[in-house]
């Protein structure tokens, strides 16, 4: 299976039709429609109602599509979301276990209902409570279903403000907490490393790079974010660059050689090469190479001819 | 009593045998008085020590302070018995690294509210986190007794012993368990005792400056807690834990700009730069209420020196108060 590449996810309140209308656009790899953050209660009953057919708009230009669901509103807004197209879902503010378990076992009442392939539609689980946190293991194999984790909002949920250091209070020890958790737990941890005056995934494109560049050098693998103007610097930040690109051909190179002549360790510069640094060389080839296959077919999906395979 | 939060922006503790401290605590205008039995008595004294905690609790709250009393690790029975009398509001324990421990302490307070006339539940139990032990325990510990309101520690003059590191360094050692400690206690929806990291290599207890600054990162981080141990920093932290006038002007402009999104459908907009929506109003309804404890807790404290003052002007009109 060809590794997933989900660099930037684009919140899109469903209720917004005119950025709906703008999503397939906007270059992300995911769009997040969402019915929890940007949503007026008052217009959630018509915002479900526009799902299924945004669902189809936002898909246009090659992007995965993901809900954002709330787990007070489960069913309604499960309900709303499970149609063909759509990838899965990122359930909100959770904070146990039993929470991914009901959210399971709905998704797949909905998936044999609608024609939708047996246990294809992911979680994404989204901890931004103290108590989701304290639970982060638990809820993240609480189902197969789950495929990811992240910290989505916590820094407001939580009421988490900037120290002196611009840091944002507790989210070093939150974030690598989290990055642990979900590899431990075998799922990938989404986020970025954002600093004040940064706030709830919302940054000038130069932050969201810097951000961007950081988390992915603490373990995350793509992250949220909710203007447009954010979606390049994310997809530029969890890119390897052609530096590093270059370093990881020369490494597996200089091991080659290595190997060659009978030698396991070799030295390329100050560093050491072995068989640990070139499985890691080689995975970050293979990351650009399912990156570049991804953006060819969002492009072909843009121009509206067959996706290539990979 | 969930929900109701105390205002305690600055402390002293104090080793309840130095009679000085003690007499003078009661117009250092602190929050609360921390009475010591643990580090700052000596081992001999420990059993005098514990004798004067009964009047020592009437002697400083005579300026509308709450007393508070440190006890031993190790004594938990015999200091018990000495400090829970109608007036402590809190039991500090040091040290605090299995849930059992805060449960004996609870049931043991419990026992002595009733022998003694003591509203049930009213003395709080202070867990302080020192060790790693505590804080691999955390979670246990915050949540072994309805009496343990706020929590914090895993940093410190004990933590930095307990992992053999330097105290004061211009990095923060202790995040990981700082956050443990944090996590458990938010999960818990306890109050927070903690504070931003901010450099202080030179370990000075009475820079009032640098109290300042400390009060103030950790009132714009949401917390509200503080203490030490000279009075130089009494006021500094009264100040700095105080929302500035300013701030609360500012959030009513904030509060403002959120309602006049009522009705349009839209959950935020951006004011000048800075986002306004229902996190934002919260912050501001938040400080708003805060600004209003500090403010009633000022004018009790004002109130209650004044009358000390009063009474003791009446009894020895040719002394001041030093």
């Amino acid at each position: 299976m060809p590794e997933t590449i989900r660099r930037s996810w684009l919140l899109t309140p469903v209720s917004d039709t005119e950025a709906v209308g703008r999503a397939y656009l906007s270059g992300a790899d995911v769009v997040l429609l969402d019915l929890v953050e940007f949503i007026a209660e008052s217009d959630k009953p018509t915002a479900r109602d526009a799902l299924e057919s945004a669902i189809h708009s936002v898909a246009a230009g090659g992007a995965e599509v993901f809900v954002q669901v709330d787990p007070e509103l489960l069913y309604a807004d499960l309900r709303a979301a499970v149609h063909p197209g759509l990838t899965g879902v990122v359930v909100a503010r959770l904070e146990s276990p039993d929470q991914v378990v009901e959210a399971h076992g709905l998704i797949g009442q909905l998936e044999e209902e609608r024609g939708l392939l047996p246990g294809s539609l992911e979680i994404i689980a989204a901890l931004e409570t103290a108590r989701g946190n304290h639970q982060a293991y638990e809820i993240c194999i609480a189902s197969p279903r789950v495929t990811g984790a992240t910290l989505g909002r916590a820094d407001l949920v939580m009421d988490l403000r900037p120290e002196p250091s611009s840091e944002i209070h507790l989210m070093q020890y939150l974030m690598q907490r989290l990055v642990v958790v979900a590899n431990a737990a075998g799922v990938i941890p989404y986020g970025a490393w954002w600093r004040a005056p940064d706030r709830g995934m919302l940054a000038t494109p130069e932050n969201t790079l810097e951000a961007a560049i950081r988390g992915r050098s603490i373990g995350f693998k793509g992250s949220f974010c909710v203007r447009e103007n954010q979606v390049a610097s994310l997809n530029q930040g969890f890119t390897p660059s052609r530096e590093e690109l270059n370093d990881a051909r020369e490494l597996l190179e200089t091991y080659a050689d290595g190997l060659s002549r009978g030698v396991a360790v070799v030295q390329q510069g100050g560093r050491i090469v072995d068989a640990e640094a070139a499985s890691q060389a080689r995975q970050l080839l293979e990351l650009a190479a399912a990156t570049a296959v991804r953006e060819e077919r969002a492009k072909a999906a843009l121009e509206q001819r067959p996706v290539p395979s990979p | 009593m969930p929900g109701e939060r105390q205002v305690r922006r600055s402390g002293l503790t104090m080793p309840v045998v130095t009679r000085r401290f003690i007499d003078n605590a009661w117009h250092r205008g602190c929050d609360f008085i921390n009475l010591d039995l643990e580090d700052s008595v000596p081992q001999h004294l420990k059993g005098y020590a514990r004798g004067l905690i009964k009047d020592a609790i009437a002697n400083v709250t005579r300026g509308g302070a709450e007393a508070f009393t440190r006890i031993n690790h190790d004594l938990i029975l015999a200091d018990l018995d000495g400090i829970v009398w109608p007036g402590l509001s809190k039991v500090n324990y040091p040290k605090a690294e299995y849930a059992w421990e805060i449960q004996k302490i609870d049931e043991i307070v419990t026992r002595l509210e009733k022998e003694r006339g003591i509203r049930p539940g009213t003395v709080e139990i202070g867990a302080n986190i020192e060790t790693s032990v505590g804080v691999a325990n955390s979670y246990e510990i915050a949540s072994a007794s309805p009496r343990v309101k706020e929590f914090g520690g895993a940093a410190g003059y004990d933590m930095s012993r307990d992992l053999g590191v330097e105290m004061f360094v211009g990095f923060d050692q202790f995040v990981y368990g700082k956050g443990e400690v944090e996590l458990a206690c938010r999960a818990l929806g306890l109050e927070p005792h903690t504070a931003p990291f901010t450099a202080n290599t030179t370990g000075s207890v009475s820079d009032s400056d640098r109290a300042f600054r400390e009060a103030e990162a950790a009132r714009k981080c949401g917390f509200r807690i503080g203490g030490g141990l000279h009075p130089s920093v009494v006021d500094p932290q009264n100040r700095g834990f105080t929302p500035t006038e300013d701030e609360v002007q500012d959030a009513r402009k904030v509060l403002d700009q959120y309602r006049s999104l009522e009705g349009t459908g839209k959950t935020w907009q951006e004011v000048d730069g800075r986002v306004i929506d229902r996190y934002e109003a919260g912050k501001a309804r938040g400080l708003l209420e805060w600004a209003a404890m500090c403010a009633d807790r000022d004018r009790e404290k004002g109130d209650a020196i004044s009358r000390t003052q009063a009474i003791l002007d009446a009894q020895q009109p040719e002394q001041e108060p030093q």
